[in-house]
């Protein structure tokens, strides 16, 4: 089967001599929910317009379900939605017109455009929007009606660059649970640029972690942290304990002390009640994303 | 021309239609060449006569072929057919100057550019569905100021001479042939311009400065043209279509996205 994206070496470096992304290779199965993290700089938007054809790449290659975008951009583009955050609407439009006016710039017939328009409009909540003008929108509507624009016509990949920038909780939280439903109920592959790392966690299948254009690992949660050395942690609430646990207090009683493995934890919980204290609470805590990426920039900086 | 390239179109004209003061601007600068000057001037043939005929000897050293009669209809017939079609030269130019010089960077001004190009739509698609936008408009503020100023000198000439002025062939030629190919001469070259620039004032400096004055230049000297013969109004005709289409297939055959996307 083909991959939904392959990035082969793919190295960028603007005008200014600017590495934006260096010698990235990534392969992603049709259907994944990709979550390309990074801070901002990290070169996670260079990439998406490497993939969508926008920016040529300086070296190395790479395919969207076998095409080149930088040779063939418009088929790229006829199988691809993409929301940005300089990928806007017209203001002076409604939102049902600007969902029109794409489908007809997607090919799609009257009838499915207006179809579509409808059908997405229902799913984004934005049915009582529809003849409002896009500038009377708040941000979080224009974003749920981008969403709307890039599904359209029923592509077969997302692209979201940084989707729920400038959201408010909630409205990041609905957003994310849409992705979510997109690719859990009609297979869409998500290539998903984020530096909220917490959100992605929820929805993500695969994560690429991007630091100054480079890619640091890449893999299912549980590959990243089977990288990650030191990631495992245990969380502990108890008085009285052995004074070689005083490091590791976060909060009154409570202690992150951390292991190499879970074989660890029975040694640890014997050695809490043998020196005489009282143990109340004791749990693994699994490395979040925001561990795994906080260690591996870490170690790369010490390997500098 | 494909569906995608008319929605553009059809969105881009109404993006000027849907302005009411820029679009009444656009209507009334035209009307104001072809329809009040052209009034002025024959009502002042019809309340300052040329009692000596000093005038319509002077006439009658112009290759205008004049038939014999009076002053006010010979001159009428030397504004109708000799200056008027000038006029129409530039009225398309003027009236989407500006819509061609914001196609592109307007576009990218109100971030909606990026969203364009991420449709199946090459960019000699693109970049055609707008110049053919300004062009439409141009030729429909063209029309209808044609429409009215017929209506109109047609009908001031009736009531002074008691005759209608008859078009010369020459009308057919301009309306038809020369003026809607330097209209997409000028139309391809600032829709281009708008392409390059950072900025909507940029493009209507490169545009408005730089193109309209040497184009305006050149409309200036066809009076003379009309002069001389409609072959020659013609030929000319037919190298601008050339001119026109060679420019609209290859303007921007080296432009990339990044080129357009440049901030």
């Amino acid at each position: 089967m083909t991959n939904a994206v392959v990035l082969n070496a793919l190295s960028k470096t603007y005008p200014g001599g600017k590495k934006a992304v260096d010698a990235v290779s990534i392969a992603l199965s049709p259907g994944e929910v990709f979550g390309f993290l990074g801070p901002n700089g990290a070169g996670k938007t260079t990439t998406v317009k490497l993939l969508s054809g926008m920016l040529a790449p300086t070296s190395g290659d790479c395919a969207v379900f076998g095409l080149d975008p930088a040779q063939n951009p418009e088929k790229v583009h006829a199988l691809s939605g993409i929301v940005t955050e300089h990928a806007q609407m017209y203001d002076t439009l409604t939102g049902l017109q600007n969902l029109l006016f794409f489908g007809d710039l997607y090919g799609l017939s009257p009838e499915e455009s207006q179809r579509r328009s409808s059908q997405l409009l229902e799913e984004m909540d934005l049915t009582s929007a529809k003849d409002q003008k896009l500038s009377a929108y708040s941000t979080g509507m224009r974003q749920r009606l981008s969403l709307a624009r890039a599904l359209m016509h029923q592509p077969k990949i997302l692209f979201l660059d940084e989707p729920t920038s400038g959201l408010d909780p909630e409205s990041a939280q609905n957003v994310h649970t849409l992705i979510h439903n997109l690719a859990s109920q009609q297979g869409i592959t998500v290539f998903l640029c984020t530096h909220q790392l917490r959100y992605a966690q929820e929805i993500c299948t695969q994560y690429g972690l991007m630091d100054q254009g480079r890619l640091l690992a890449q893999g299912t949660l549980e590959a990243l942290r089977a990288k990650v050395h030191s990631g495992l942690k245990v969380k502990l609430q108890a008085q009285k304990v052995p004074p070689e646990f005083s490091p590791y207090q976060t909060a009154s009683h409570e202690f992150l002390i951390p292991i190499q493995s879970e074989g660890e934890i029975p040694q640890l919980a014997r050695r809490v009640l043998d020196s005489g204290g009282d143990l109340y609470h004791l749990s693994a805590q699994l490395p979040s994303l925001e561990d795994i990426y906080f260690e591996l920039t870490k170690e790369k900086g010490a390997s500098v | 021309m494909n569906r995608p390239m008319t929605a553009i179109i059809k969105k881009d004209i109404r993006g000027v239609t849907a302005n009411k003061r820029m679009f009444t601007t656009l209507l009334v600068v035209p009307l104001v060449l072809v329809v009040f000057l052209p009034t002025v001037f024959i009502l002042s043939l019809h309340f300052m006569p040329d009692e000596n005929g000093e005038l319509l000897k002077l006439l009658k050293l112009l290759p205008l072929n004049v038939q014999a009669g009076s002053t006010p209809s010979a001159l009428t017939h030397l504004l109708f057919n000799y200056i008027l079609p000038v006029f129409f030269l530039f009225i398309p130019i003027m009236a989407s100057s500006v819509m061609a010089a914001s196609s592109f960077v307007g576009e990218k001004e109100k971030h909606t550019l990026e969203t364009l190009l991420y449709c199946p739509l090459s960019l000699q698609q693109i970049f055609r569905a707008k110049v053919l936008a300004s062009f439409f408009l141009s030729m429909g503020v063209s029309l209808l100021s044609f429409l009215c100023m017929l209506v109109v000198v047609e009908g001031e000439s009736f009531l002074i001479t008691h005759s209608l002025v008859l078009p010369k062939i020459n009308w057919l030629l301009i309306l038809l042939l020369v003026s809607p190919a330097l209209s997409l001469i000028a139309i391809t070259l600032t829709v281009r311009v708008s392409a390059k620039a950072q900025s909507v004032e940029d493009a209507q400096q490169g545009a408005v400065f730089l193109l309209m004055p040497v184009l305006l230049m050149i409309i200036g000297q066809f009076t003379g043209v009309l002069l001389v013969s409609g072959w020659l109004l013609l030929a000319i005709g037919l190298v601008c279509a050339v001119l026109a289409a060679l420019l609209l297939k290859n303007a921007i055959n080296h432009f990339k996205y990044e080129t357009l996307l440049k901030q």
